[in-house]
């Protein structure tokens, strides 16, 4: 008898533990091949006036207010499928754009014409357009994408000339435009004219600070991706100021002294033939000097590398003279790229974005304080000299 | 006021919640705890029921005693009789009747067909028995004194070496069924015993589930005092100890424990000794029966008992303090007590130098943990935490999956259901066979299943890694244990995906660190944490510094080298 009753409360208690198991179902389980993978979004600001009128929930209210139109780029198992089929080259990502007056309506308006379900953990960059950026405050526009679940930090902002959507685009249909943006985006180790990836990790930082920044522009021409110098972001309204150039890039690079490797072509004096110095190493110090009011600069950048290439035919290669010459003519190339950029920033934009307000935080506190309210206004009249010390200590071209 | 009040009571769903969140705890621990009491009582029950047999045993013993019927009385007819009575019916038991040389005293020898030695019998028994014992004068004298025939017999006819004489029926019976040949005379009231026991026996083989390459070729077989032999045979110990023991209430078998009296720790001695003698099962086929006897925990998933073909394994066992069971007819010797790292050690470890031992039994960790894990880590990524994959290894995984009809959990069931089916199968079928059947068998279902779109290309290659890795856990029934428990990690992870799998490794781990085997924590010397025992523990350390027991076993004497 009790053996039995035990056997009952046994297969009792079997039972039960099965049912809460199976009751929970597998929840929150979705397979791989039912996601449409984002990879890359682009944001741009609504200008054309026939998109407008076609998304009906604007129409009634706010007919007149900016509308951004967000591109996602998805993966899908469709897309990737089993390789590339005889005949037909399949494109390798699908692009899907929606308008709306804010991101996640807009984004939420998606599934309407999406069959996978977006996931975005796999997000690898975000481009935003020209229009876009210059329009709206990034820390309001990017807030959603900072706190975004799904979101990794270590997605890349860039910004677009022109239309962010064109990015998204590529002539060729097997690659995949987001990840093309990523792996360009390490060549920054190889030129002075990519800045170091801006990651979203380092972008809230920025953001929440007052000072300015760059981030790596990118234009599409004739289907073709290419990084074009950097956006400048301005501290105070987180707007886009304007573009800098390469050259204007290669300039600050040197000041920020990030630049892990690069070139610069500079000419002999004597017979204007190009002399190409290449990188190994790059120091800069920027030191702040405080006198009374006065606030000024001093930027000492020094560098070492090798001749890479050199067309002057007429001197020998391995003579110190030659050498010493070749030196002072990268140093003035660099001091020339340097001036450059320094009367952009500091007379044109107004904006500091290579570190001379965090260098006099640093060193000088209390006078800080007081400048920093209005520190790009202040830094436009900032005087700065510059001292470029270039060494050649090998050489990378055969001569005598 | 009611409303303020009433506003603070929670709602009827979170009543509920509580009702659940209490009871579904206690029903389980209620449960467990019924399936425990149930053992128990169990036990309590079988304990009374032996003390009674014992009683009833003890008192049979004294009637048996006080009656004589069970004894040689000296007559040979009756003698005969007797015997014949007990064992006659059998087809094998043979009854020679003859006089004895040169006198018409009368003798039979009664022996077992096939257990015992018949060229000894012909060539030593019948022989000098049937020739010129007794000069014609001697003989009267002789025939009057019974007792002094058969010392006589013994000291001067009978040239075999093991002669023992038997008064009792039943006992000298019980030896005739072993193969001994019982010798009866007229007039003599006893029966002497001649050892002609010629068991069958198989030469010593290279053991096949436990292969070695560097190693002594040599394993145990069905017979016990070979595989002792074979354990004394390992060198010179005075020390080693084999205790023998029988088991089996209606099949006696012999067993032994071996030990090293000297390292040994006494108290695991006594409680080997302890669950041995409660056995109490009529026949004990193998010594897979005693495992399970005497195992800590019969429902746990993991092998408490090391079982071992191969005797320097045994000697090696011993000589850090544990203690080997022998059982009579297998070849299969058990080691007690057992920890995990056991089961993934070879013995090989020890023969080969310290830097590949090491490199190779890391390997096996990470084979028993991808035995494990595999799966259900796979299980998990696809359904669950597609971000966690590498971005371009998702793509992949996302084309291959492209067009499988079912969720990955069915489509690592089927996989793993037809992997296991595939190893059952290749293991029965004769030895021509069975490699043909699963290469052809593992290719046509993953390559035909992969084309049908059934399961994933990446689905298959997580179920050979599995397979593969559960092939290099030394100890077979362990491998089983793991490949067990990797369909129930499997379920997990379906049901909560990565969450699921770690509640699953800490429900596993809580039921390890408890578990023990013989008063030994089987996951030492993790848990409990013993510094000095982890030199032979996941990486084997130069045997110039381990000179000291492993300190779990609580040895008599800990030191192995100066």
């Amino acid at each position: 008898m009790k053996l039995n009753y035990m056997k009952g409360r046994f297969k009792l208690g079997l039972l039960l533990s099965f049912i809460l198991l199976l009751l929970t179902g597998c929840w929150s389980s979705k397979e791989i091949e039912d996601l449409g993978l984002i990879v890359g979004t682009s944001l741009d600001l609504e200008t054309d006036t026939n998109s407008r009128e076609e998304s009906e929930e604007q129409e009634a209210r706010n007919s007149n207010k900016e509308l951004i139109t967000i591109t996602n780029q998805f993966v899908t198992s469709e897309t990737t499928g089993s390789g590339p089929k005889e005949g037909k080259k399949q494109q390798a990502y699908k692009n899907v754009s929606e308008t709306g007056d804010a991101v996640l309506p807009t984004l939420r308006n998606m599934i309407l014409k999406n069959d996978k379900r977006a996931f975005a953990e796999h997000s690898k960059v975000i481009v935003i357009g020209e229009d876009f950026a210059s329009t709206f405050n990034l820390k309001q526009t990017m807030d959603f994408f900072l706190r975004e679940l799904e979101m990794r930090p270590s997605a890349l902002l860039l910004i677009a000339k022109n239309h962010a959507s064109n990015i998204l685009e590529s002539n060729e249909p097997s690659k995949i435009p987001a990840f093309q943006l990523v792996e360009m985006m390490k060549g920054h180790k190889k030129t002075t004219k990519i800045i170091p990836p801006m990651t979203f990790a380092k972008l809230e930082g920025k953001l929440y600070s007052e000072a300015s920044f760059l981030l790596q522009s990118v234009v599409s021409e004739n289907d073709e991706i290419k990084f074009v110098g950097a956006a400048v972001i301005e501290g105070k309204t987180k707007k886009l100021r304007g573009f800098l150039t390469g050259k204007e890039l290669e300039g600050i690079t040197w000041i920020t002294g990030k630049g892990k490797g690069g070139l610069v072509t500079s000419f002999y004096e004597e017979t204007d033939q190009p002399i190409i110095y290449e990188i190994i190493s790059t120091k800069s110090k920027i030191i702040p000097h405080v006198d009374g009011e006065n606030i000024s600069f001093n930027v000492k950048i020094e560098s070492e590398g090798r001749i890479a290439e050199h067309w002057v035919l007429s001197e020998k290669t391995f003579d110190n003279k030659f050498l010493k010459k070749a030196e002072k003519a990268t140093e003035k190339e660099v001091e020339r790229l340097v001036k450059n950029v320094l009367d952009k920033i500091q007379h044109e934009y107004q904006t500091d974005v290579s570190g001379f307000g965090t260098r006099l935080r640093i060193e000088y506190p209390k006078v800080w304080e007081k400048v920093k309210k209005d520190w790009d206004q202040i830094f436009s009249g900032v005087p700065i000299q510059c001292e470029v010390n270039i060494t050649i200590k090998d050489y990378g071209t055969s001569g005598e | 006021m009611w409303g303020k009040i009433l506003s603070y009571i929670p709602e009827w769903k979170v009543f509920m919640q509580g009702f659940i969140v209490f009871f579904i705890p206690y029903i389980i621990f209620k449960l467990f705890n019924g399936i425990v009491s149930k053992q128990k009582t169990h036990e309590d029950e079988m304990k009374e029921i032996n003390d009674q047999t014992n009683q009833k045993v003890e008192l049979e013993h004294q009637k048996s005693s006080q009656g004589s019927y069970d004894h040689y009385t000296g007559d040979f007819n009756l003698d005969v009789e007797l015997v014949k009575n007990e064992i006659g019916h059998n087809w094998d038991v043979h009854v020679r009747e003859f006089h004895i040389g040169n006198t018409d005293i009368r003798a039979a020898i009664i022996f077992l067909d096939g257990l015992s030695d018949k060229e000894l019998i012909d060539k030593h028994i019948l022989a000098s028995l049937m020739g010129n014992v007794l000069k014609k004068d001697e003989q009267e004298s002789i025939y009057e004194k019974g007792v002094f025939l058969q010392t006589f017999i013994k000291n001067e006819v009978l040239s075999v070496s093991d002669i023992t004489e038997e008064y009792d029926v039943k006992q000298s019976v019980g030896k005739i069924l072993l193969g001994a040949t019982a010798l009866i005379i007229d007039g003599i009231p006893n029966v002497l015993m001649l050892g002609t026991v010629k068991g069958k026996s198989r030469n010593f083989e290279e053991p096949v589930s436990e292969a070695l390459v560097r190693g002594p070729r040599l394993g145990f077989t069905e017979t016990l005092s070979d595989n002792t032999a074979l354990l004394r045979q390992h060198g010179e110990n005075s020390d080693l100890s084999i205790i023998n023991f029988q088991v089996g209430k209606r099949t006696k078998k012999e067993l032994v424990i071996a030990y090293i009296q000297e390292i040994a720790d006494p108290n695991l001695i006594e409680e080997v000794k302890k669950r041995i003698q409660s056995i109490t099962i009529d026949d004990v086929a193998e010594s897979g029966y005693v495992e399970q006897l005497i195992e800590d925990n019969y429902l746990s998933p993991f092998t408490q008992v090391q079982n071992t073909e191969r005797p320097d394994r045994v000697f090696a066992a011993l000589m850090e303090g544990r203690v080997a069971i022998l059982l009579d007819g297998t070849p299969f010797a058990l080691i007690v007590p057992v920890t995990f790292s056991m089961l993934l050690q070879s013995p090989e470890d020890y023969y080969e130098r310290w830097l590949p031992s090491t490199l190779i039994r890391l390997l096996r960790y990470l084979a028993a943990a991808i035995t494990l894990f595999a799966p259900s880590l796979y299980i998990s990524f696809v359904s669950f935490h597609q971000g966690l994959i590498p971005t371009k290894l998702a793509l992949s995984m996302m084309g291959t999956r492209e067009g499988v009809p079912f969720p990955a959990i069915i489509e690592a069931l089927i996989m793993e259901v037809a992997i296991e089916i595939l190893r059952e199968a290749g293991l029965r079928l004769p030895k021509p066979i069975g490699p043909t059947m699963g290469i052809v068998g593992g290719l046509v279902i993953g390559e035909a299943a992969v084309q049908a779109g059934i399961v994933s290309p990446i689905m298959v290659i997580v179920v050979a890694l599995t397979a593969i890795s559960s092939f290099a856990i030394p100890q077979y029934n362990a491998g089983i244990s793991l490949r067990m428990l990797r369909f129930v990690a499997m379920f997990f992870a379906a049901l909560f995906g990565l969450y699921g799998v770690i509640l699953f490794f800490l429900l596993l781990c809580s039921h390890l660190v408890k578990l023990k085997s013989f008063g030994i924590p089987y996951v030492s010397p993790t848990v409990p944490y013993r510094a000095s025992d982890w030199k032979d523990f996941m990486v084997r350390m130069p045997l110039m510094m381990m000179k000291r027991r492993p300190k779990m076993l609580h040895t008599k004497d800990s030191s192995r080298q100066d």
